[in-house]
């Protein structure tokens, strides 16, 4: 039998087939992985994203002293949009109470209002909007109005012209541009991404290459071992988000309105979380192929869960709950509320926290994990 | 009990239901080679990453230079330079990267580094790529260079394993004599092979067979050892031109267990009513009596006849 070279592009088709089923059934984890992982994200973030935008925290300010009652409070909710989470005692902490993020819209109830409208002279509202979150922003502008028709209804007072105008002022982002309200989570997501990348592929690499073996039968120890590799990653993330933020100012003119000293700070601490998560998940990967997939996972994850472009107000409890386990969601928090609002720390004490506390867990547990596997010789 | 290096008692590994390494008790003098041998599977490395502190015994005790290897698992290390059996130095950095590495690894400056490497260096040959990215380097000099980062910091025990696998008989000769050189020095050195005649060039040698050491004690003796494990046999050695069809003649023959040709010539392992006569009645005049010799069976033929 005399045999020919085959002629068909298609040759070996069956063999490269044959070769890849049996790859993915030999690994049942990375197998189960693939098929249950992107039916759990369906189904995660279909009931987790709502573009619907409700229930925005709102405080108001009443120059009279004098509170809103039960009743205007039940009309302004009426449509859902806003909700009153609170009443301050000046225009300042109006204003602070944007900055800190605890509400989004405030509005100054102006003093002898009802009198005034009863008596049929106009009565100007001042909304003050949250620009730096586009989503409210936007139904915050069109949807002002509704404060004051709430109002009028309650006082009877509806007439043409109307008798009570709202002044919305966007505040933080005036010209309700994309790139203030992408921009600063588009940095932590990046930051993130970069850190946990780096780490993962080294360790793995390592580990797979036989160095880590090696390295092992020397005196170093896990923990100047795990040192040694983050710092310099740590070294090159940092100088990642130093440019950035750079090409956020200056080449999208975003403006930093808050201390860029204690934005590096938090985004130091932000970046040792990412470099832990990068550890932690090599050392739950058996090979390249699940670090990959858990990477992507929580890479996902973290992006549509984390405030990146929705809302965390609009998920339900439980996402909300997954959410705020997720370090992400606060370094956003931080970015924001430094980049857009001129946040303090007084201000950010809360996701300030959260983000070094998370840095010192992941990077613990992580830390521990590595070292009780290479005592166990799994490393 | 004489100053032995290494000592092992009744060490074991099990991972689940499967014994890797069952009870092995060996004791290796100071300033000697010892070679464990055995098929794949057997457990050699097993033991050796054991012995290294990279994989908790089941059971058992062993120490290396005098010390516990599971209590004083980061004090060991000092004392130790490992060779694992795959490549395993940095591939993106040069062969002196690499042994700067490896050497503050062990706590040295720079300037020691490059006191002690400087001998080494000359020794193995490898000066001229030292500016080389190691993963462009031959295999041969691949096993160079992981020698010289093992044995940087001078430990007494280096650990070898399979440190000549799949390296060309010159290079491999070569490191066997540097090794033989240095244990000349006073290491010791703890080396798995595969290789029979490397095994030859031991001062003791254990032989693992699922995990189990069968033999153990100078080649000779083990040699000794296996054939008293495998009664009822003989071995032959074939001198012939005619390699292949001597050896597929001899492999067809009822009373013969086994033939290869190993060495030039063919070695043929049978039942004990074999002879050189019956042998060269069997080969029909393929070859002469004169040039079939009972010989004594070299490890080679034992080795073969164990199965992992």
């Amino acid at each position: 039998m005399t045999r020919r070279p085959p002629a068909s592009p298609l040759h070996g088709l069956g063999a490269v087939l044959y070769k890849e089923v049996r790859h993915l059934v030999r690994e049942p984890t990375t197998l189960a992985m693939v098929i249950i992982l992107p039916l759990m994200q369906l189904v995660i973030y279909g009931y987790a994203i709502n573009l619907h935008v409700q229930h925005v925290p709102t405080v108001y300010y009443s120059e009279s002293g004098e509170p809103l009652s039960q009743h205007d409070i039940q009309s302004l909710e009426a449509s859902g949009d806003f909700r009153i989470v609170g009443r301050v005692t000046s225009r300042a902490a109006l204003m602070h109470a944007l900055v800190a993020n605890t509400a989004q819209i405030g509005f100054v109830v102006p003093q002898g209002y009802a009198t005034d409208m009863t008596l049929g002279i106009p009565v100007r509202v001042p909304v003050y909007i949250d620009g730096s979150d586009l989503n409210v922003a936007q139904l915050a502008h069109f949807g002002a109005s509704q404060v004051a028709l709430a109002l009028e209804h309650r006082y009877g007072a509806v007439r043409t012209p109307p008798a009570l105008t709202v002044d919305p002022i966007i505040l933080f982002n005036p010209g309700l541009r994309t790139p203030v309200f992408l921009l600063p989570a588009l940095i932590g997501l990046v930051i993130q991404n970069i850190g946990i990348v780096l780490v993962t592929l080294s360790i793995i690499g390592e580990r797979e290459r036989g160095t880590l073996e090696q390295v092992l039968v020397t005196p170093i120890g896990a923990p100047a071992l795990l040192l040694g590799k983050l710092i310099p990653y740590a070294v090159v993330v940092f100088g990642d988000l130093l440019g950035v933020l750079a090409l956020m100012r200056y080449l999208f003119g975003v403006p930093i309105a808050g201390n860029v000293g204690l934005l590096l700070f938090l985004g130091a601490g932000f970046l040792v979380t990412s470099l832990g998560l990068g550890l932690l998940i090599s050392t739950y990967a058996r090979s390249q192929h699940q670090a990959a997939i858990i990477a992507a996972f929580f890479l996902l994850t973290s992006f549509l869960l984390s405030g990146v472009f929705f809302d965390i107000n609009l998920m339900p409890p439980i996402m909300q709950a997954v959410s705020h386990l997720l370090p992400l969601t606060y370094f956003i928090q931080v970015l924001r509320g430094i980049v857009n609002r001129g946040a303090g720390l007084a201000d950010l004490w809360l996701p300030a926290a959260a983000t070094f506390g998370l840095a010192a867990f992941v990077l613990a547990w992580a830390t521990l994990r590595f070292a009780r596997l290479t005592a166990k010789g799994c490393a | 009990m004489g100053s032995f290096a290494i000592q092992t008692q009744e060490l074991t590994k099990h991972y689940g239901t499967t014994t890797a390494v069952n009870g092995l008790t060996v004791s290796v003098e100071a300033g000697s080679i010892f070679g464990l041998l055995g098929p794949n599977g057997s457990g050699k490395s097993t033991t050796v990453r054991m012995l290294c502190g990279l994989l908790p015994p089941s059971a058992g005790t062993a120490t290396v230079n005098g010390m516990d290897i599971v209590g004083q698992r980061r004090a060991v290390r000092w004392w130790i330079g490992y060779m694992a059996q795959a490549f395993a130095m940095y591939g993106d950095l040069t062969a002196w990267e690499n042994i700067e590495f490896y050497g503050r690894a062990y706590g040295l400056s720079s300037r020691e580094v490059r006191l002690r490497a400087s001998q080494m260096v000359e020794r193995t040959g490898i000066s001229r790529y030292l500016q080389t990215r190691t993963h462009k380097l031959s295999g041969g000099w691949q096993r160079r260079l992981a020698l010289v980062c093992a044995v940087l910091h001078d430990p007494p025990v280096v650990f070898l394993d399979e440190p000549t696998a799949g390296i060309d008989p010159a290079t491999r000769r070569d490191l066997w004599d540097l090794f033989v050189e240095m244990a000349q020095t006073g290491k010791t050195f703890f080396v798995t092979t595969h290789s029979l005649d490397e095994a030859e060039r031991c001062s003791r040698l254990g032989y693992l067979d699922r995990g189990t050491l069968v033999a153990w004690g100078s080649p000779q003796e083990v040699r000794r050892a296996a054939v008293g494990l495998q009664p009822g046999r003989r071995w032959f050695a074939i001198a012939t031109p005619d390699l292949i069809g001597v050896c597929g003649a001899a492999a067809g023959l009822s009373f013969v267990h086994r033939a290869t040709i190993a060495g030039g010539a063919v070695r043929v392992t049978a039942s004990d009513e074999c002879t050189c006569s019956r042998l060269a009645e069997g080969l029909a005049g393929r070859v002469a009596l004169a040039d079939i010799v009972e010989t004594e069976a070299s490890l080679e033929d034992l080795f073969a006849e164990t199965r992992p």
